[in-house]
């Protein structure tokens, strides 16, 4: 498989972390949104892996050891692959 | 300049580290109790610092900078974080060395930081911080490994247990480790930006010229916004080295950012060596009660429910003691001193005024102290994810909450706790409103006139929560109004927040905190409430009336009363209510001691205050008109309680709030503001009772 096809793979089994099913694991592939400077600063930097605790209107994650809860519209902004 | 920077006498220290790692607990761990209090020049950011010694008896300045995920600042906070260590803060030199407090835990998580606060040029050590939490969880980490990745002394702690501390006291030996070089490097284009624009700025005298070319080439907001200590010129040639990159496909915040992180993935590759496990902590299966969508909150109702209650049950006790402290020291004054104008200035003016406040000093003593310790236990971060909810239908998140709460004891600190908040909207916003959290200050009112509403305690409680509750209800109706009106350009608030594991609080740094409310509560009773009490006095004292004629009528304070009656009487008020109100408006606990004075009600110094309030209400109540029918009835009072919730009474948080918003403006408008909603409200009430025939 050529790297352009699995990348192009990988893109397309991204979701937002906000469709992120809750208890599962995953690894953030990008930020892409007004606060991503601010995502990344806090933790949820490219290649982090990131678990999903709860959703709702206020999302909460655990990110390298550490709780981290974030509005949807946040989440919205962080691109997720199932680790 | 001396051999550790210019204009220092004592070497300069600072920690840095993200919020909740515990540089405040190392902070105490490194330096024992001798804490200064202070403010940054020109700022309202507490400057908090202490000395300490070094193992080989050199002494030095530590300063505990203010908690900051980033040198790209999203609030006041870390505004003075990033110009503390680039030297950009007037009169406060650079540190000569930063301690990056990092948690050992979440390592990866912090390096961000590190590797902004190395791009300083400052030297730096690097202290390993709650090392126990990482080992419980299986988290080995090569520190030699770690500190030769970057080049930077890395030292183990575990700061409530002292562990680490002597190493960590050790690596501050002079002479100072050399600046950390860079280890991360950008793109070509973005390489010869950073030294074009070093030289640009040395040529301009800007000092530490690399550090600001960094800094202005990775932050886009440093760049574009003016900045006190940046000339004109020296941004302009940013933004064309900026563009210069951009137009080569090489924005260079993002080039950076990406150069940095490839530095930490490196960095943790090499020296992580277990990963630790990711099984549940105890942190975590706490959490699955405090955060749970239905206990969460019968927790959280049950806390605020503890709490309240506890500050009434167990300040009684204090109270009771100050009240016959006052009453003793009314009593004594009054036998030594002969009759006259100077005993009725000292044992009823000054001594009961300012004692009729300092007596409400228990109960604040003790929601400041329930606030740290729910604070410093974590326990706060969850309220405020739980409040979010709430907060966003007001326009607000959940950050807002622990200000609006600290704004129960006292609107100023509320006021200064809203630094933590990002958005500037919001802070704004929750900065505007917050008087509006039914203070401790109206406790006095409050406990005088809603008895003269309802009688027994059930009763009366409910009233209470009635008057918080309509306070608190309309601040957030308020948030939500004012909120499409302020910064309509800007994003709406969003909520991010650590949640930190749950810990035992630091009691002691608590204690200290508290501590310095009290004092600063006692400073405005000495200095304010003081001042007001004794123009009260004269004001009502002077000029003497003659034989057979009414002091009060005859006084400036009745004069003034009689002047502003006709603007309170459609409230339902007369002069005498109306005067007292007045001078309420500087401190609103001063409104029972005017009431006292207004009504002629002796203060035999040997009654209590319960007493005193209920000779006021007896007055209050049996007063007539001349028709015969009572002078202030039921909803005139509840009229003066509703003018009471909205007013803004307090000239200290005005000024605090205009240090915050450092306008003028702001907080003029929102003093016109709310005095303006108080009378609409009050005269609302009362005439619409009256056409409904109460």
């Amino acid at each position: 498989m050529s790297v352009g096809l699995t990348e192009a793979l990988e893109r397309d089994s991204a979701l937002n972390l906000d469709q992120a099913a809750v208890g599962c694991n995953f690894q953030v592939t990008s930020l892409e949104g007004p606060a991503c400077r601010q995502l990344r600063e806090i933790g949820f930097c490219e290649e982090m892996r990131v678990r999903k605790i709860a959703d709702g209107r206020t999302l909460l994650c655990a990110v390298c050891g550490t709780r981290l809860a974030l509005s949807r519209t946040l989440a919205k902004q962080v691109r997720v692959t199932p680790a | 300049m001396s051999e550790f920077g210019e204009h220092t006498l004592l070497p300069k220290v600072a920690l840095v580290g993200h919020p909740n790692v515990g540089k405040t607990t190392l902070f105490n761990a490194l330096t024992g109790k001798n804490r200064k209090v202070g403010n940054y020049p020109g700022v309202t950011v507490e400057r908090s610092s202490a000395t300490l010694r070094t193992p080989h008896g050199h002494e030095l300045e530590l300063l505990d900078l203010p908690g900051a995920y980033s040198l790209s600042p999203n609030s006041p906070d870390e505004t003075v974080t990033r110009d503390v260590l680039l030297g950009d803060l007037a009169d406060e030199p650079a540190p000569d060395l930063v301690i990056c407090v990092v948690d050992a835990a979440s390592l990866e998580r912090h390096l961000y930081f590190v590797l902004q606060v190395i791009d300083t040029g400052i030297p730096v050590v690097i202290a390993l911080n709650q090392i126990d939490r990482a080992e419980n969880k299986g988290l080995r980490i090569n520190r030699q490994v770690l500190a030769d990745e970057l080049e930077v002394p890395v030292i183990a702690c575990q700061a409530p247990a002292g562990r680490g501390i002597i190493q960590l006291k050790q690596t501050l030996r002079f002479p100072f480790p050399p600046p950390t070089p860079r280890h991360w490097k950008g793109p070509g284009a973005v390489e010869k930006a950073i030294e074009k624009l070093r030289k640009k700025l040395e040529e301009a005298g800007i000092e530490r010229a690399q550090a600001h070319a960094i800094h202005l080439l990775a932050d886009t907001d440093y760049r574009i916004e003016a900045q006190s200590h940046l000339t004109p010129e020296a941004q302009v040639a940013a933004r064309e080295m900026a563009s210069e990159c951009i137009a080569k496909d090489h924005p260079p915040e993002d080039e950076i950012t990406e150069a940095r992180f490839l530095c930490i993935r490196r960095t943790i590759s090499a020296s992580v060596i277990e990963k630790g496990s990711e099984a549940e902590s105890l942190s975590d299966k706490i959490d699955r009660y405090t955060l749970h969508p239905f206990w969460g909150w019968v927790i959280f109702g049950a806390v605020m429910f503890a709490v309240f209650w506890s500050i009434f049950r167990f300040a009684a006790i204090p109270m009771d003691l100050i009240e016959k402290g006052f009453g003793a020291m009314a009593s004594g004054v009054s036998s030594l001193l002969p009759e006259g104008d100077l005993r009725d200035l000292i044992s009823k003016g000054v001594i009961e005024g300012v004692g009729s406040v300092v007596i409400f000093l228990p109960q604040i003593v003790l929601l400041f102290l329930f606030i740290g310790l729910l604070e410093g236990s974590g326990y706060m971060a969850r309220a405020a994810f739980l409040m979010d909810k709430v907060m966003s239908r007001a326009g607000l998140t959940g950050k807002s909450f622990l200000p609006l709460l600290s704004g129960f004891a006292c609107a100023i600190p509320g006021v200064m706790a809203a630094r933590t908040i990002n958005s500037a909207k919001e802070r704004l916003l929750t900065i505007l409103i917050l008087p509006w959290m039914s203070c401790s200050a109206r406790l006095p009112v409050y406990f005088l006139l809603i008895p003269l509403l309802v009688a027994g305690s059930l009763a009366q409680t409910m009233v209470m929560f009635l008057m918080y509750a309509l306070g608190t209800g309309t601040a957030l109706l308020a948030a939500w109004i004012l909120g499409k009106r302020i910064g309509r350009s800007e994003p709406t608030p969003q909520f991010l927040l650590e949640l930190p594991p749950y810990r035992l609080p630091d009691f002691g740094y608590v204690l200290r905190h508290v501590l310095g409310r009290a004092l600063s509560f006692l400073k405005k009773a000495g200095t304010v409430i003081l001042g007001i009490v004794i123009i009260l006095w004269a004001l009502s004292s002077y000029p003497k009336a003659p034989e057979g004629e009414d002091q009060l009528a005859h006084s400036v304070m009745g004069r003034i009363g009689q002047a502003i009656e006709p603007v309170v009487e459609p409230l339902g008020w007369d002069g005498r209510m109306g005067g007292a109100m007045l001078t309420s408006f500087a401190a609103r606990e001063v409104f029972n001691g005017s009431m006292a004075v207004t009504f002629a009600v002796d203060e035999d110094a040997e009654e209590d205050d319960d007493a005193v309030r209920d000779k006021i209400r007896e007055r209050i109540s049996t007063a007539k008109k001349e028709d015969g029918s009572p002078r202030y009835p039921p909803l005139t009072i509840f009229s003066l309680l509703i003018f009471y919730i909205y007013a803004l009474q307090c000239l200290p948080t005005t000024i605090v709030v205009k240090n915050e918003t450092r306008s003028w403006r702001w907080a003029l408008g929102q003093l016109a503001g709310m005095s303006a909603f108080a009378y609409v409200a009050a005269l609302a009430v009362y005439q619409g009772g009256k056409l409904m025939g109460f």
